[in-house]
Formats: structure tokens, C-alpha cells, sequence
């Protein structure tokens, strides 16, 4: 059989991979801080004497899109989001850390600062942040979190930890298969940096449903080119059958 | 199976919870002391269809230099209660009290558990106790004599009775509030009672006007802080992404049809 049935075959099934990917990015569309994942082919050269005359393609995702989402603002105290290139550091399930530009934070019973999942928020020292009983929390414009101690007479507002800012080059970062953001193996590590944060506000996610949309149709498209090209090959197989048939 | 499917399957649904979340919003905009809840998304686990640097092939020098992981979708991880302050509402009846603060009323149920609750709308029952709307008495538990003609209650929870022939006032009871540090870990209950969990923390009782308990201003109420705009905004958001998520499972629908049609 001709291999370009094979070809045409692999390519309906890595464009129905890719529209799995750009699904994805749209169920995340009202995700907040979900960072939209790339999606691109390539060509697959055959490797060895005499199959170079072939090329499958072959759907990758070699990044993700880690532009800013707009910001939308809640009025709670405990949402915060990053300014320019910065991010924030929070603990992962894994124990490693996660970096975020967006979180909606909540203080725990026994004071721990966690995300929205319950992951530990982390403080300059890269520690998880413990909050003393409070009547407010406040997060100021460059990370610092201020607290009116429960006790204290006079409503002082008393400085207390700071939040891990950094800014990390995006050719270092990578999604994984968790979801969290974090630093390639090989980059250098991160030191806190001057970023600034906003309070009050999340970070929707970045993803473009109009690019998403479009993407969705031409996927489609040169799906059914593929499927097309199935069919095709059959038709010559069928053609050179009765050619080639013994009367 | 087409994965893509699936995958928009978990938005639709999501949507449909977000959705859920802002009706039971705007259905309780007018609710006195009802608190906004905020559906919350993460995205879920991703699969790794290629592993980035595995061997393309036999020839050693041919690795992948980026992989394929692919997302599988979006699940709601639920409803977190936003307990910021609601507009106080003057109501100037005497018994209706508003927290201005992190504060919750105590109050005992038909079992005789402790339920919290901000909405300071009070009456008295047939004893003279004060009681909720719905009959549940306050904690500690305050009584008003039957011929006190006006009933004063402070900033810091002291309740007040006038009576006849009596130029002072009397004290008969004081006010508690409980707080905790993570109200939105709290157990919504409805009827506007919430109740303690492991999430919440233990109820720090105290005196109005001291630790964090917040202050009283008798003859008004807490009104919901649902922000009504927010909300309008938020079902059309949530309407547009359902339609976006239905369209790809048209068209994963359409690349099988065209398949099974045409091979």
C-alpha cells in the first residue's frame, strides 16, 4: 500500500492532538491566572537510506504564552496580582516552588497564607507565610504584608513578612505536568526582586478565544484535507485493483 | 476517543457551576448579611503525550527538542464566600443590629448548637428573649423586661432597657461577637447561619469593640454585598465561554463525522 495512506493518517491524528490543546486553552478561558499553552507542527524527516522522501508532521507544545491576562478588580483584601515581568511564589503539591502572577489568597485556622488550593504562599526566605490572629491584613505595593495584630489597642499597623517576588527570564520557565509554573533544572536561581504588586484585583486568564476560535476551524479544515486524503489514496488503490485485475 | 471532547466537556461544565454560583448571588442580592460567593477554576492535571527530549528515533542523534503535553480541561474547586462588608442599611428599629467588622453573632439553634450569623435583624419572643428572625435565641442570652418602653444597645454590645418610673437606664445584657481567622472556611448553612469547621478555626470570642471583633450600630442591617454589576458581568462572561466550549465540541463532533463519512 501506498505510505501515503500512513501519512495522511498520522496527520489527522496529530491534528486531532492539537485540537485537544487548543480545547483546552478554551475550557481555561475563565481560569484565572491559566497561562495559554502554544501549539505548532513540525515536519518529521524519516530517518535512514532512501525514506528521506517523506516528512510526517508531528504536534508539539513548545511553550506556553506567558503574556499578562487583564486584571480584574475584586475588592478583596487577600487578591493580589504582579505588575510587569514579576511573579510571586507559592509551594507546590510537589514541595518545589511554584511561581504565579496571580492569587487569591486565604489565611488558614492555623494562620498559614495559602493560594486557593491551599497551597503555601511564600515569603522572601522562601518560607511558607504565617499570619498571627489579625482585625486586617494589608499588601503593599511592593509585596510587604502588614497586619493590625488582633490585640492591639490603637489599630497600628504592624509590618510583618513579605511576599517572594521575582523576575524570572520566560525562556526559563515551564509549565508542568501539574499545571505550575516553575524554573527549567538548568536556570539560575531566582533572587527577590523590586516588583510591584497590586492588592484587590486577579489576573484573568491570557487566553485569546477569538485566535482560539479561528485556530479551532482551521484545525477542523485541515483535518478533514487529511481525511480527504485518505480517501484519495483509496480511490487509486481501488483504480489500480481494477486495472490490474485478471479478467 | 477524541480527546478534545472531553476536554471541552470540563468547560461546559465548569461554566454551568460559575453560572449556578452567580444565580444563587443575584437571587440573594437583597438578603440581608448574605455574602458573595466567587466560583474558582484550576486547571487540571496535563498529559504527557511525548516526553521532550526522548529519542525520535534509532539514530542517536535525533531527539525531540520539545515534547507534546496536553491539557485535559478545567474543574471548579468551589465557591469561596467573599466576607467583605456589605452597605449598612439604616432601618431604625431597635432591635436591628449591623457589625461593622469580622464579627458574627452567636445564636443557638432548635438543638441548642452554636451557628453564627451577621444578620442583626432581632425580635423578642414570647419570654422577652432575643431571638433571630427565625426564633433562634442570641448567645449569651439577653432578656428585655416587658415593660421596658426603649431599648438601647452601644457600639460595644451593651444592651439597655428603659423603664417606667426609672430615670436610669438599666443594663440587661451584653452583646458577644465571635471571629475567626478564616471565615471563608465557615459552613454556610443558609438562613443566613453559618457554622464552625476545622477549615474556619475555632470562634475567638469578644467584646464589640475590642481584638477584631468589630462594632455595633443599633437600627440598621448589613446588606448583602453582592455587587450586582460584577455578577451581570460575570453571567455574560460565563455564557459567551460555555458557547466558545460548545463550539469545540461541534467541530470535534464534525472532524469524526467527516470521518466516518469519507474513509
Amino acid at each position: 500500500m501506498d505510505r501515503m495512506l500512513y501519512i495522511a493518517m498520522s496527520g489527522a491524528k496529530e491534528v486531532m492532538l492539537s485540537q485537544a490543546n487548543n480545547a483546552n486553552n478554551l475550557a481555561n478561558a475563565n481560569t484565572d491566572g491559566f497561562k495559554q499553552d502554544f501549539n505548532i507542527f513540525r515536519a518529521q524527516h524519516m530517518q535512514g537510506p532512501g525514506w528521506e522522501s517523506r516528512a510526517y508532521s508531528m504536534d508539539e507544545r513548545p511553550a506556553t504564552d506567558y503574556t499578562a491576562g487583564a486584571i480584574k478588580v475584586t475588592g478583596r483584601d487577600l487578591d493580589v496580582v504582579t505588575k510587569s515581568d514579576g511573579y510571586m511564589a507559592i509551594q507546590t503539591p510537589a514541595g518545589d516552588e511554584g511561581l504565579v502572577r496571580t492569587a487569591s489568597m486565604q489565611v488558614l485556622e492555623n494562620g498559614n497564607l495559602v493560594d486557593v488550593s491551599g497551597n503555601p504562599v511564600l515569603n522572601e526566605g522562601g518560607i511558607p507565610i504565617n499570619i498571627p490572629p489579625t482585625k486586617s491584613i494589608t499588601i503593599g505595593d511592593d509585596g510587604t504584608i502588614s497586619i493590625v495584630p488582633a490585640d492591639s489597642p490603637s489599630n497600628q499597623l504592624v509590618v510583618l513578612d513579605r511576599l517572594r517576588l521575582v523576575k524570572p527570564d520566560i525562556k526559563d520557565l515551564q509549565k508542568g505536568l501539574d499545571g505550575f509554573s516553575r524554573l527549567k533544572a538548568d536556570a539560575a536561581p531566582l533572587v527577590q526582586e523590586q516588583v510591584s504588586v497590586v492588592s484587590g484585583a486577579l489576573e484573568t486568564s491570557n487566553v485569546n478565544t477569538a485566535e482560539a476560535l479561528v485556530r479551532m476551524i482551521e484545525l477542523s479544515r485541515k483535518y478533514e484535507l487529511q481525511v480527504k486524503m485518505m480517501s484519495t489514496t483509496k480511490s487509486h488503490a481501488q483504480k489500480s485493483d481494477q486495472l490490474l485485475s485478471l479478467r | 476517543m477524541n480527546r478534545a471532547l472531553y476536554v471541552a466537556k470540563t468547560g461546559l461544565e465548569a461554566q454551568q457551576f460559575r453560572l449556578a454560583a452567580i444565580s444563587n448571588n443575584l437571587a440573594n442580592a437583597n438578603t440581608y448579611a448574605y455574602k458573595a460567593g466567587r466560583a474558582e477554576f484550576d486547571d487540571l492535571m496535563y498529559q504527557n503525550i511525548r516526553q521532550p527530549g526522548a529519542q525520535a528515533n534509532q539514530d542517536e542523534t535525533s531527539t525531540l527538542p520539545s515534547g507534546l503535553q496536553l491539557g485535559t480541561g478545567v474543574k471548579a474547586i468551589g465557591v469561596q464566600k467573599i466576607h467583605t462588608q456589605g452597605n449598612l442599611m439604616v432601618t431604625d428599629n431597635q432591635l436591628d443590629v449591623a457589625i461593622e467588622g469580622k464579627g458574627f453573632f452567636q445564636v443557638l439553634d432548635q438543638g441548642g448548637n452554636l451557628t453564627y450569623t451577621r444578620d442583626g435583624s432581632f425580635q423578642v419572643n414570647q419570654n422577652g428573649d432575643v431571638v433571630t428572625s427565625s426564633g433562634y435565641l442570641l448567645e449569651p442570652n439577653i432578656n428585655i423586661p416587658q415593660d421596658a418602653t426603649e431599648v438601647s444597645i452601644t457600639r460595644d454590645g451593651g444592651v439597655f432597657v428603659t423603664q417606667p418610673g426609672n430615670v436610669e437606664q438599666n443594663q440587661v445584657g451584653q452583646i458577644q461577637l465571635a471571629s475567626f481567622i478564616n471565615p471563608a472556611g465557615l459552613e454556610a448553612l443558609g438562613h443566613n447561619f453559618y457554622a464552625e469547621t476545622t477549615a474556619s478555626g475555632v470562634a475567638n470570642v469578644n467584646d464589640p469593640q475590642t481584638a477584631e471583633a468589630g462594632a455595633l450600630t443599633q437600627g440598621a442591617l448589613e446588606a448583602s454585598n453582592v455587587n450586582t454589576v460584577e455578577e451581570l458581568i460575570g453571567m455574560i462572561e460565563a455564557q459567551r465561554t460555555y458557547e466558545m466550549n460548545s463550539k469545540a465540541i461541534a467541530a470535534a463532533d464534525g472532524m469524526m463525522q467527516y470521518l466516518n463519512n469519507n474513509v
